[in-house]
C-alpha cells in the first residue's frame, strides 16, 4: 500500500503556500516508511496527475476559501470530490482535482481514496512566510494526517526529537528543500 | 446587427486567471482586451535576498513551468559576473529544458485544448474498427487497436449513462464549430488519455537529473550539482541515465507517432483556422541550447522578425544580443502599476494602482512589454519561422513537411492553427534534441571531462545580468541589478507578459488581443473560436502574473454586456 501526502500551494504568497511548508515540517518533524511519500507540488495542477495515480491513498493539503474563519481546517473526501460536493472554493491549481479523479478512474488507475485537507488562509500577501496563526497550524495539522495514517495501518512513523531549526529555516522559504 | 460584448472570466483549462473581452459584431471579434486579474508578487518578495538564491524562488512562481524560471533566473546572475559553464552542466541543463518542453507540449495539446476541437460526445457514435483504420493510416503506434478504442469508447459510454462526461465540462459538445468525424474524436480522446503516462516519463527524467520534479534542486551559479558518476551506485550512474534514454525514446516516439499525427489529422480537418489568429506578426527567439562553456554556439538559431517576413529577419546569435538587451522595455500606461512611462527591466517598477477593468484606461496586470516600442510574439511559432528564417535544416524539413502535407504555405502559419501545428513540430524537435544532448554528455564524461560547475563566489559592487531561455512558451528573461550581495532590483518577463500583453501608451493592442480580431463567433453564447485562438498561445498567466482568486468549481462565465 503506497500513501502519497501532497503539499499543494504557491509558497511567494504567504499562507497560500502551507502545503509546501506542510511537506518541510513533516520532513523535520517525523520518519516515514518507504510506503509513505512526501510530495511538494506547488502549484502544478494536472501534472500532478500521475503522483496520484500511483498512491493507493492520497492525502492533499492546500488553501481553501470558505465562510470560515483563518486557520480553520477542513476535510473532504473522495466521494465529496465526484459528487461534486465540496461546498469550498479552491485554489486555482486545484480546479483539477475532481477532474483529475474522473480521468483517472477512467484509466482505470484512480487512488482508492483521496482527502483533501484544507486551511483557509490570513494573509495571501507576497511573502515566503506563513502568518503567526497558520504556523501554527502547522504541528495540528501533522497530527491530523498522523492519525490517519495510523488508521490505515501505518504504525511505523513516528515524531523525530525536535531539534529547534526548522522554523527558523521556513522562514527563509526553504522548506522545499529541507 | 447590434454589438455584443462577450467576457470570458475566466478562461478555462489554463493554468492562472485571465479575463478576455471580445467585442463582436456581424458574427466575428471586432476588438478584444485581455486582462490578467491577478498580480504576481516575485519583483517584491526577491529585493534584499542573495542573488544565488533567487532561482530556488523564481521557480514557484509557477507549478508548471517551474524549471524555466530556474534557468533563467540562474543565467540572469552568470550574466552579471560573465560566469562561464562547463559543458557538463550545459548538456544537463539542456536535457531538463528539452524535456520539460516535451511534457509541456504534450499536456497543452491533448489537456489543456485539444477539447476546443475534439468533441467527446460525438465519439461514442464512433466505431471502433474504423477508428482503428483511421488511426493506423496515420502511424505505426501500437496502441491503435480496435480493441483499445472499443475499451476507451465502452468507459466513456459508462460515464455518460452516469451522467459524468462533466470531466469534460469545459467542452462545447455539438457546437456548430466542431467538424471532426467520430472516429477522430475517439482517436484524439484515446490519446488524451494515454498521453499522462508520456507527460510522466518526461517528469521522471527531470527529478533523475534535477533531483526533484517539478521543483529542480540541482542548479548553481556557474553549473549544477549533479553528481555524476558512471561506476557509482549512489550518483547519476550509467544505469540511470540508461533508464532516462528510454524514457526519452518512449515519449519520443508517443510525440513522433501519436501527438504529431494527431495535430495534422485534426489540423486537415480544420484548415480554415490557418486564416484566424494571426494578429501581431513581429517575431522573436532567442537562440538555445548552449553548446559550449561560453554561451556562443546554440542548437536553435535566435532571429527577430518584422511584419512576418522572413526575408528581412534579423538573426539573434547570442542570448546577450545588444540590441534585444537594451531596447526592451516594459509598457505600464494600460496596465494597474503607477506611472506611464515605459521602463527597461533593470528599471522596472512594480508599485500596484488599481483601477477597476477600464478598457478606455487601465485594465490588466499585466504589463506591456515592447521591443524597439513594437509588440512581438513569442512562442514555438516564433523560434520556428526563426530556424525557417535562418535555413536551420531540422527546422525547414519538418516545417516543409507539415506544410505539403497539410497542402498550406509558409503565411499559413501566422494563425491560430499555425501556433499549434509549430508547437508539435516543436515537441518532436524538443525530443530529437534531448537524445541528442544526453549523447554528447555521455561521449563528454567518457572523453574524462569531470567538472560540473564552475564555483563563482558573489563579489560586492554593482551587477547587471538578463537570463534569456527560449521556454515551451516563448522566450522568458529574468534581469536581475543587485549591489553588495543582494539584490536590489529583478523583474521577469515571461513569455506569457509578452503575449497576453495589454495595449501600450499607443493604444497599440498585444499578440492576444490583435489575434481576436476577424475571429469568427458562431454564437456569442458558446465563444468557442474565441477560445481555440486564446488556447493556441499555450496561455499561462500564473507566471505572467500569478492568481490566488478562488474559482472553486465554476466553469467559464459569460457575460453577454
Amino acid at each position: 500500500m503506497k500513501v502519497l501526502i501532497l503539499g499543494a500551494g504557491n509558497s511567494l504568497l504567504s499562507d497560500e503556500g502551507f502545503g509546501v511548508h506542510l511537506i518541510g515540517y513533516l520532513q523535520a518533524h517525523y520518519r516515514f516508511p518507504d510506503t509513505v511519500e512526501l510530495f511538494d507540488a506547488g502549484t502544478m495542477g494536472i501534472m500532478a496527475i500521475h503522483k496520484i495515480e500511483e498512491a493507493d491513498y492520497v492525502f492533499i493539503v492546500d488553501t481553501v476559501e470558505a465562510d470560515e474563519p483563518p486557520g480553520t481546517l477542513l476535510q473532504y473526501g473522495k466521494d465529496a470530490f465526484m459528487l461534486n460536493r465540496v461546498p469550498v472554493k479552491l485554489s486555482p491549481h486545484q480546479v483539477g482535482i475532481q477532474e483529475m479523479l474522473l480521468v483517472s478512474e477512467m484509466r482505470g488507475r484512480c487512488p482508492r481514496d483521496l482527502v483533501l485537507i484544507g486551511i483557509i488562509p490570513a494573509s495571501t500577501e507576497p511573502g515566503t512566510e506563513l502568518s503567526g496563526l497558520l504556523r501554527a497550524k502547522l504541528p495540528e495539522t501533522a497530527g491530523i494526517l498522523m492519525d490517519a495514517l495510523r488508521k490505515l495501518g501505518i504504525t511505523d512513523s513516528h515524531e523525530r526529537p525536535r531539534l529547534g531549526i526548522t522554523n527558523s529555516l521556513l522562514q527563509r522559504g526553504q522548506s522545499c528543500v529541507l | 446587427m447590434a454589438t455584443r460584448t462577450i467576457t470570458l472570466d475566466p478562461v478555462t483549462r489554463i493554468e492562472g486567471h485571465l479575463r478576455i473581452n471580445a467585442e463582436v459584431k456581424d458574427g466575428q471579434v471586432s476588438a478584444a482586451w485581455s486582462s490578467a486579474q491577478m498580480w504576481r508578487g516575485l519583483e517584491i518578495i526577491l529585493k534584499g535576498k542573495a542573488p544565488q538564491d533567487a532561482w530556488v524562488f523564481a521557480q514557484r512562481i509557477c507549478g508548471v513551468c517551474t524549471t524555466v524560471h530556474a534557468i533563467a533566473s540562474i543565467r540572469a546572475v552568470e550574466n552579471a559576473l560573465k560566469a562561464q559553464v562547463p559543458l557538463n552542466a550545459q548538456y544537463i541543463r539542456n536535457i531538463i529544458m528539452a524535456q520539460h518542453s516535451v511534457q509541456d507540449h504534450i499536456i497543452h495539446f491533448y489537456h489543456l485544448s485539444a477539447l476546443d476541437w475534439v468533441d467527446v460526445l460525438s465519439a461514442l457514435q464512433a466505431d471502433p474498427k474504423k477508428t482503428a483504420q483511421l488511426a493506423q493510416g496515420l502511424s505505426n503506434w501500437p496502441g491503435n487497436s480496435a480493441t483499445e478504442f472499443k475499451a476507451v469508447q465502452d468507459k466513456l459510454k459508462a460515464f455518460a449513462a452516469t451522467g459524468r462526461l462533466g470531466i469534460f465540462s469545459s467542452g462545447y459538445w455539438g457546437h456548430p464549430a466542431m467538424k471532426l468525424p467520430p472516429e477522430a474524436n475517439l482517436m484524439a480522446v484515446t490519446h488524451y488519455l494515454s498521453a499522462l503516462d508520456y507527460q510522466r516519463k518526461a517528469a521522471q527524467v527531470i527529478a533523475i537529473l534535477g533531483g526533484k520534479n517539478p521543483h529542480i534542486q540541482n542548479l548553481t551559479v556557474g553549473g549544477v550539482a549533479s553528481a555524476i558518476n558512471i561506476d557509482n551506485p549512489a550518483t547519476l550512474n550509467v544505469e540511470r541515465l540508461t533508464f532516462m534514454r528510454t524514457l526519452m525514446q518512449e515519449t519520443r516516439d508517443f510525440v513522433q507517432q501519436v501527438y504529431y499525427p494527431d495535430l495534422l489529422a485534426i489540423a486537415g480537418a480544420y484548415k480554415d483556422w490557418f486564416g484566424y489568429g494571426g494578429g501581431v506578426k513581429n517575431y522573436f527567439a532567442v537562440p538555445e541550447f548552449p553548446e559550449d562553456a561560453g554561451g556562443t554556439k546554440f542548437t536553435l538559431p535566435g532571429v527577430l522578425i518584422h511584419d512576418g517576413d522572413l526575408q528581412t529577419a534579423r538573426p539573434i546569435t547570442s542570448q546577450a544580443d545588444d540590441f534585444l538587451v537594451g531596447n526592451i522595455h516594459e509598457s505600464v500606461a494600460r496596465s494597474w502599476y503607477e506611472g506611464d512611462t515605459a521602463l527597461h527591466p533593470w528599471q522596472g517598477d512594480t508599485k500596484a494602482k488599481y483601477t477597476d477593468f477600464k478598457p478606455e484606461g487601465k485594465y490588466s496586470w499585466c504589463k506591456a512589454p515592447r521591443l524597439d516600442g513594437k509588440p512581438f510574439q513569442v512562442g514555438p511559432l516564433a523560434q520556428m519561422l526563426a530556424g525557417y528564417a535562418a535555413g536551420n535544416t531540422r527546422v525547414r524539413t519538418m516545417m516543409d513537411d507539415a506544410c505539403s502535407k497539410l497542402n498550406i504555405g509558409l503565411n499559413d502559419l501566422h494563425s491560430t492553427m499555425g501556433r499549434q501545428l509549430a508547437r508539435g513540430i516543436r515537441a518532436c524537435i524538443m525530443a530529437d534534441i534531448s537524445l541528442e544532448q544526453i549523447d554528447k554528455l555521455l561521449a563528454n564524461i567518457a572523453s574524462g571531462d569531470q567538472t560540473y560547475a564552475n564555483p563563482v563566489e558573489i563579489p560586492n559592487g554593482e551587477f547587471k545580468g538578463v537570463g534569456f531561455h527560449e521556454a515551451p512558451r516563448g522566450s522568458l528573461s529574468h534581469w536581475i541589478v543587485f549591489k553588495d550581495r543582494k539584490i536590489e532590483n529583478y523583474q521577469a518577463v515571461v513569455p506569457s507578459t509578452w503575449n497576453a500583453s495589454p495595449r501600450d501608451e499607443k493604444g497599440e493592442p498585444g499578440p492576444y488581443e490583435a489575434s481576436l480580431v476577424g475571429n469568427p463567433v458562431a454564437d456569442p453564447e458558446k465563444p468557442l473560436e474565441v477560445l481555440r485562438t486564446i488556447h493556441s498561445f499555450d496561455p499561462c498567466i500564473a507566471c505572467a502574473v500569478h492568481t490566488i482568486d478562488p474559482e472553486g468549481r465554476e466553469i467559464t462565465r459569460i457575460k453577454v454586456i
